[in-house]
């Protein structure tokens, strides 16, 4: 009994000292060279992962013995922004370099310190570089403590292979004429279009909402009380959408699902960003050359718009050590100049908020770029424009108003009553 | 005399020191953070910017907050269909196998499986054998004629779901209850076969009571894991449709997720101060866990 | 024994297999969806979740091996795992033997404050664990991980453990004290042994909860070395995409070394235990 209880000390010892000595990265660089990390969520199995991991490795090499980033994976993007909060919380940026959605909610991370101003250190030379609407939508209160930098477009996609066999070649202009055509669609046996109410926004429903309430309300319909009338009409419609023309699943239904039947060809209309383009299972589908991205027939008022949003902010960490403050400024002029931005885009099929000359070739990509650039006006989706506790409210309650559970005036209260103005 | 007075202290250093490591991690990790978060729930606090203190605020939201009311609804029939169907399935499941039929090794281990399979895989496979058109509505249909449903859409079979899918972890209970099922002794059941009892007689009068101090100890944490439960619900629903599926643990992540951190704060004390009031009155109607009084011999 | 089967013991013998066997399906099924799910591509999986592989995609394999630093990450998942059951075992034996064998003021309040950790859901502590753990310099270390995973197990312990612990006659105790027992070999020699299966429940559910844990993993680390194997499965998920099929791939690869563990030790232990049985 003794030589086993001696024999599991050893064995303790060992592996405690184990991870004692497995560290993370220790600095053992020479004094000077200043190590920026970076938190990165465009790892792994991102579209842009390898550009980024290029263009790093390019600054590193001109930069070599001054400035060295060094990237943190961050695979899992819930996790990632689970991360943020809470090190924001404990009183500690996440990393040097880190990248946040911009919506109300994550706006709030503006009031803290403990993100680098960048309205104090940008030059206007750096400045041009931006759009100049991405810019304003990013500033609040005159502080601008994240950088404009991926954006999106939100736009329906239509599977014309399926509507060819139903007899039609141009997309419906009125929503009448919509409603014929799924009508037909239907008669054929295809489900007209992937709906969902799963997950924590309700993905895809969500963005045809938001088509519908801006057609409907303009595109400042977000600052309305959510009880107006356009968005109860924009909640009726969208409940058309999933009992009449949506698959049986549709109600709790995740992205995952919703998206998996528009690309087995069970529905025939989906709407999602320019990241899903790229995809190597959307480019195997058979009518991958006849997908077309346009808006929808307008449901109001207001038409030739486009929805769009900041898919991803650029923040830094202040610092009161005025090197580290220049070289993080001096990497994300690199990251953010036109070159390395064009050489994202190239490879990865991401918008992005910064100009430059570059222009996809390849056809759905480059109708990603055509639809941006032909709207006349832009509105924000519902998640980017109300942030996140409303979302989860119209994703939670998606469901009972589909199921009949409560009406449209009730849901749209619901919403409201999460809506913090 | 004086050998008794040392003897004690002695005693009582050795009693210290075997307590002292545990202390000293509780302290750090259930103690602190729990002092932090009562603390918390007396603020308004977004996680940004600073604390104020807003005395009972949070609580008197929290309690007239009809999500978080659903929510703990939800945690009282989780604990309900943790402590009393689950365990006693167990319990049953381990009295078969102690009595070590064909296969028992093979079964006992593959009982025990899923608990070994991280939560998020076991959940994707359950949300997919409930989808409309996956195979849990197929064998149904075929062998009921039953309808097609929604299992995890509608309100109102996704919460009987959610609890339906914890079945798989049946094996984590079952192996406490065979550890003690295994330590009665067989000439207890010997001496009974011998009096011609049957099966079932010896179930119920030696197994049964001789499992009883080890049921309540099992109830309990099962009880307790409904109470707090969150992680296969949160990865199937996330607390939906229309918060059906919705427990105190899923509504205080989410009020994190939306920066309320002191509401989160207020929910999580109360979520511990309703699970020990439901597990003490549980366990007052069905007798302490104190085996020592168990001891026939 | 003689077996005479009445009509009721063949009723009740065909519901205990209906029963046994139902229950080997829901336990098996799932694993052996994920390990078909595994050898399928991502386009047939979204098509048809429950289908039969068109053809084997032993490459998702490869890439899950391929998969950045793959053997760094299991080592210290095992590494992680291992610790924290050790140390869990060591507090929990020594906290429980006190909790359960020793008479004294306040032995209640203490034993019902330990074990009311298991009401505690962990993710309500992220904020002042992250604090701690940055705080206290260990962020980004295996031995961050091996210190919560085990404090977060040891009420769930302390509550198995002290259960087995007053189950064991007072007599055994009380007759080794006669001859001359003390303190340490009361512990050593008798209740040790004896709660034994307690004990490795105990730390199987350590072991469970190490291997499989994400959430803490992933906030208080941020590279490779310090990283374990649950976060490699996420590198097949991004913000927008999931490598379903890679995925599972790693999750088997991943799930096969806990299973070995369980298998050997659990059978080999409890086995153990029940050739000899307790002396009445």
């Amino acid at each position: 009994m003794l030589k086993k209880s001696r024999l599991l000390a050893l064995l303790l010892m060992l592996c405690l000292v184990f991870p004692l000595v497995a560290q993370g990265q220790v600095e053992s660089a020479p004094a000077k060279e200043i190590e920026l990390r970076w938190a990165s969520i465009w790892v792994g199995n991102d579209s842009k992962a390898p550009a980024v991991e290029a263009l790093v490795a390019e600054y590193n090499a001109k930069n070599a013995g001054k400035i060295k980033v060094v990237i943190e994976p961050q695979p899992d993007y819930n996790a990632y922004e689970q991360k943020v909060r809470t090190s924001l919380a404990a009183g500690q940026a996440p990393a040097d370099i880190f990248t946040i959605k911009f919506n109300p909610t994550t706006a709030t991370f503006y009031q803290s310190n403990l993100l680098m101003d960048f309205a104090k250190v940008m030059d206007p030379s750096w400045k041009q570089t931006f759009d100049a609407g991405s810019l304003e939508q990013s500033t609040v209160d005159g502080m601008l403590k994240s950088l404009p930098m991926e954006t999106a477009i939100l736009p329906i996609w239509y599977n014309m292979d399926a509507f060819k066999k139903v007899g039609i070649t141009e997309l419906p202009t009125t929503l009448e004429g919509m409603f014929a055509a799924f009508d037909k669609l239907k008669a054929a046996g295809i489900t007209p279009t992937s709906q969902m109410t799963g997950d924590t926004n309700a993905w895809t429903s969500m963005i045809w909402f938001s088509h519908f309430a801006v057609s409907l309300g303009g595109t400042n319909v977000w600052e309305k009380s959510f009880t107006d009338p356009a968005f109860v009409e924009a909640a009726k419609l969208t409940k058309r959408m999933i009992t009449e023309y949506s698959t049986s699943d549709a109600v709790g239904l995740g992205a995952g699902g919703s998206g998996g039947h528009f690309l087995a060809g069970r529905t025939a209309v989906f709407s999602n960003g320019p990241w899903y383009a790229g995809r190597a299972d959307l480019a195997a589908t058979p009518f991958f050359n006849s997908i077309k991205i346009a808006g929808l027939p307008p449901a109001g008022s207001t038409k030739d718009f486009m929805i769009s949003r900041l898919q991803a902010n650029i923040c830094a960490a202040s610092s009161k050590d005025k090197a580290r403050e220049a070289a993080i400024v001096d990497f994300l002029k690199f990251l953010t100049s036109a070159p390395s931005i064009s050489k994202l885009a190239e490879t990865s099929g991401a918008m992005f908020a910064i100009k430059t000359d570059y222009r996809p070739t390849k056809p759905l990509q480059k109708q990603f770029y055509d639809v941006a650039a032909a709207a006349k006006t832009t509105a924000f989706d519902l998640e980017a424009a109300l942030g996140s506790e409303a979302t989860l409210e119209f994703a939670q309650q998606l469901g009972a108003l589909a199921l009949g559970r409560i009406s449209a005036e009730e849901f749209c209260a619901l919403v409201d009553r999460k809506i913090e103005r | 005399m004086q050998a008794v007075g040392t003897h004690r202290s002695r005693v009582w250093t050795a009693r210290v020191l075997f307590l002292l490591p545990v202390s000293v991690l509780f302290f750090f990790f259930f103690i602190y953070p729990f002092l932090f978060t009562i603390y918390t729930s007396f603020t308004s606090w977004r996680g940004i910017g600073s604390m104020k203190f807003n005395g009972l605020a949070n609580y008197a939201k929290l309690l007239g907050d009809p999500t978080f009311r659903k929510a703990l609804g939800n945690n009282v029939v989780w604990a309900l269909s943790q402590g009393f169907i689950q365990v006693p399935l167990a319990c049953l499941i381990a009295m078969i196998l102690v009595r070590k039929p064909r296969f028992w090794r093979s079964l006992r281990t593959i009982y025990y499986l899923p608990n070994v399979i991280s939560t998020v895989a076991l959940a994707m496979v359950w949300v997919a054998i409930y989808n409309v058109e996956g195979p849990l509505n197929a064998i149904l249909g075929a062998l009921f004629g039953a309808e097609k449903r929604n299992w995890l859409g509608n309100p109102d079979t996704a919460l009987f779901a959610v609890i339906f899918q914890t079945v798989i972890y049946i094996g984590y209970f079952m192996i406490i209850l065979l550890a003690s099922a295994m330590n009665i002794p067989r000439s207890l059941y010997e001496a009974a076969e011998i009096d011609g009892a049957s099966t079932f007689q010896q179930e119920l009068n030696i197994t049964l009571p001789m499992l009883r101090g080890s049921l309540i100890t099992t109830m309990t944490l099962a009880m307790a894991y409904g109470m707090r439960h969150f992680e296969s619900t949160f990865l199937m629903t996330g607390g939906g449709p229309a918060y059906a599926t919705t427990t105190m643990g899923i509504d205080l992540y989410l009020k994190m997720d939306a920066l309320r951190y002191s509401e989160a704060s207020t929910a999580g004390v109360f979520l511990i101060l309703m699970g020990t009031v439901v597990i003490t009155v549980l366990r007052k109607i069905f007798g302490s866990s104190d085996p020592m009084s168990e001891m026939a011999q | 024994m003689k077996h005479t089967y009445t009509p009721a013991q063949i009723i009740a013998n065909f519901l205990k297999w209906i029963l046994l066997l139902s229950l080997l399906a829901v336990a098996l099924l799932p694993l052996l969806w994920l390990l078909v799910s595994s050898l399928r591509t991502n386009l047939e999986l979204q098509t048809n979740p429950f289908g039969w592989p068109e053809k084997m995609q032993w490459v998702n394999y490869t890439k899950a091996l391929a998969m950045a630093s793959l053997p760094r990450l299991l080592l210290n998942s095992a590494v992680v795992a291992a610790s924290s059951v050790i140390l869990n075992s060591a507090v929990t034996a020594m906290a429980s033997f006190i909790l359960a064998r020793e008479r004294f003021r306040g032995r209640d309040v203490l034993y019902t404050l330990f074990t009311a950790g298991v009401l505690v859901p962990v993710i309500s502590f992220m904020v002042p664990y992250f604090s701690l753990i940055t705080k206290s310099g260990l962020y980004n270390t295996l031995l961050a991980l091996v210190l919560v995973y085990t404090a977060v197990n040891i009420p769930v312990s302390i509550f198995l453990v002290t259960a087995f612990m007053k189950s064991i006659p007072r007599e055994l105790e009380e007759a080794s004290v006669i001859d001359g027992c003390g303190f340490f070999k009361r512990f050593s020699v008798i209740i040790l042994p004896l709660s034994r299966s307690g004990l490795v429940t105990a730390a199987t559910f350590c072991f469970i909860y190490s291997w499989n844990e994400f959430l803490m993993a992933m906030l208080l680390t941020s590279s490779i070395e310090s990283r374990t194997i649950q976060l490699g499965i996420k590198f097949f998920t991004s913000q927008f995409i999931t490598d379903y099929a890679s995925m599972y791939a790693a999750v088997i690869i991943t799930i096969i070394p806990s299973i070995v563990g369980y298998v050997f030790l659990h059978d080999k232990i409890i086995g153990g235990l029940t050739a000899g049985g307790v002396k009445g």
